[in-house]
This record gives C-alpha cells, sequence and structure tokens, in this order.
C-alpha cells in the first residue's frame, strides 16, 4: 500500500465483509499533539479473542485457504504506524462489531501520506450501498479545529429508491466529499 | 455547498426517467476490492467507472465493491453483469481499459475479449 489512505480502503472492506451495516470513520489530524489518528468502528460480526490475535499475523486468514493463503492487510497497517512511532490498537467483541483505532506519528519522515481520501470514501459510499457510513474529518492546529461531517443514511432517505450509483448522485457525493476534505485540509496531509 | 435540498431535485429527475425505462439496472459492475486487489489499483479502476459513469450519464448502470475470490494474480479484476447473459469477468485492469470496457461494452454490447479472463460463473 503507497499510502493511507488504501490501508483505510482495505479495513473498512474487512467491515464490510464482517456484515456491518453501521460504519463509522473518523480521520483525525491534531498538529499540536502530532499525530494522524484514524479509527475505524463498525458493528459487524466481531472477533473472539483469539481470532482478534490471529488477526495481526501476517499467515492467518479468515478465507478458506483454496482462496488465499496470507492475510497482510492489517499486519501491514500495523506495521506501517508503528514505523512512525504510532500505535495500532484492535478491539472487538462478537456479536457487537470491532473497533480500530491506528496513530501515526504526524511529522515522522516515515509517515506515508494519508493519500485520496475522498476515492476511498466515494467508492466505499457508491459500492456498499447496504452500509451506512458516518465520516467525520478533524483538523485542529493551534487550538482551532475545522471539522466535516457526513451521514449517508441521510442521502438515502432523501433518494428513496434511486440508486447510489446514479449520475448526479455520484456528482453529489464526489462533490460533498470533495468539499469537506479541502475545509479540513485533508488533501495536504 | 451541496444540501439535502440539491438531492430532491436529483431524486425527482430520477424518478421520471425510471417511469420511462422502469428501475432495474441494465448492467452490474463488481469491482474486486481485497487487500491485493487495493494494492494493484483497484481503488482507481472503481474511481474511473464512477466518472464515466457520471460523465456519460448512464442511468442504468450499478457499481458495487467485492473482496477477493481468489485471482490475486490477474487482480485488479471486475465483474461485468448483465441480465440474461454469461458474467463477463475482466483482469488485469487500468483505468484507461476501464474507459475502453465502458465504451465498447457497455455503451455499444461489445465484450472487450482481449481483457476477458473468464466467463461464466
Amino acid at each position: 500500500m503507497q499510502d493511507i489512505s488504501l490501508h483505510l480502503l482495505d479495513t473498512i472492506e474487512n467491515s464490510v465483509r464482517a456484515e456491518a451495516r453501521n460504519i463509522k470513520v473518523r480521520v483525525i489530524t491534531d498538529v499540536s499533539k502530532n499525530r494522524l489518528r484514524i479509527i475505524v468502528e463498525d458493528d459487524g460480526v466481531g472477533m473472539d479473542a483469539h481470532t482478534l490475535e490471529m488477526a495481526q499475523n501476517p499467515f492467518y486468514t479468515s478465507k478458506l485457504e483454496r482462496v488465499k493463503k496470507v492475510g497482510l492487510g492489517i499486519p501491514l497497517f500495523k506495521q506501517n504506524a508503528e514505523l512512525t512511532g504510532g500505535c495500532f490498537k484492535m478491539a472487538s467483541e462478537p456479536g457487537f462489531g470491532t473497533v480500530l483505532t491506528v496513530d501515526f506519528g504526524l511529522d515522522h519522515i516515515d509517515r506515508m501520506p494519508l493519500g485520496n481520501l475522498k476515492d476511498t470514501l466515494l467508492g466505499c459510499i457508491v459500492g456498499h450501498p447496504e452500509v451506512d457510513f458516518n465520516i467525520n474529518l478533524s483538523y485542529s492546529e493551534r487550538g482551532r479545529e475545522q471539522s466535516f461531517h457526513f451521514d449517508t443514511a441521510a442521502i438515502k432517505e432523501e433518494l428513496g429508491d434511486i440508486p447510489l450509483t446514479y449520475p448526479d448522485v455520484i456528482e453529489y457525493i464526489d462533490q460533498s466529499l470533495n468539499q469537506g476534505i479541502k475545509n479540513t485540509n485533508m488533501e495536504d496531509v | 455547498m451541496k444540501t439535502l435540498a440539491d438531492l430532491k431535485k436529483i431524486r425527482e429527475k430520477a424518478q421520471e426517467e425510471m417511469k420511462l425505462r422502469g428501475s432495474d439496472a441494465r448492467i452490474k459492475i463488481v469491482v474486486g476490492m481485497g487487500t491485493s486487489g487495493i494494492a494493484m489499483g483497484a481503488r482507481e479502476v472503481m474511481r474511473t467507472f464512477l466518472e464515466e459513469i457520471a460523465n456519460r450519464n448512464l442511468t442504468d448502470v450499478i457499481v458495487t465493491q467485492t473482496g477477493e475470490k481468489g485471482l490475486s494474480s490477474l487482480e485488479p479484476v471486475v465483474d461485468l453483469m448483465e441480465e440474461g447473459k454469461e458474467t463477463v469477468t475482466y483482469g488485469n485492469m487500468t483505468p484507461d481499459k476501464v474507459k475502453k470496457v465502458v465504451v465498447e461494452h457497455i455503451v455499444n454490447g461489445r465484450i472487450v475479449s482481449d481483457y476477458v479472463v473468464s466467463t461464466g460463473n
């Protein structure tokens, strides 16, 4: 993975495969704490303590061996965070869901860029119409905070049976996300 | 800034169109978005499909994302499903190939056989 937004995409796809119907995504840049924090919270099937531990092992996968033999997504995300003096925490409970919190050292030389957050979020929102996304972006520097909130449940309610891949709807979501990302300086992180 | 009122206008417009042609999607596109697909550029493939749908105003096509299904060496992989026809799977996709598939397959109904890695289920 070349950037953090690709890891985020991989994580969201894990939540979808765990049958989540609500996924909360937080991206918090705090300059004074020198920290970039990503939080993904889902209401999927969750994992027991053993599976949770195994999920961080690159030679573990939840898929059948004939489909695939390794599971590199989580271990690589963890490694890339820890390289920057950050940390990677996963908490889960069977039947309740999973919360992933990943911290990166904001100004660390080895920190990958955040990358194209808009493409990650737009693809997930439109590509998983059965899932409601609650997105929060926040950027704070010297006591000043700019934030952006986007909730897809309200959009779907307004649209009724019109699909999210309807051309004007794609443009609507695209432009809303772009505006929010710009307002919270996330394009330069 | 976009507001929910804009969505209401979009809904009214879309509902008028659906009265004319029915509400079922003609083509369903599924982009493989597992770890290996993502690492090979599946996100850019997804983005290009969405751009093409918006730019060409394709109102009868839907796109979704799914996990990997064991074609890691051919990622990014895309399934194209059309009512009453066999599923066509395209492999090693790039944004340029997506544009060609949209014009040839989705708009003109001709399968781009150079990019096909399998057909059927």
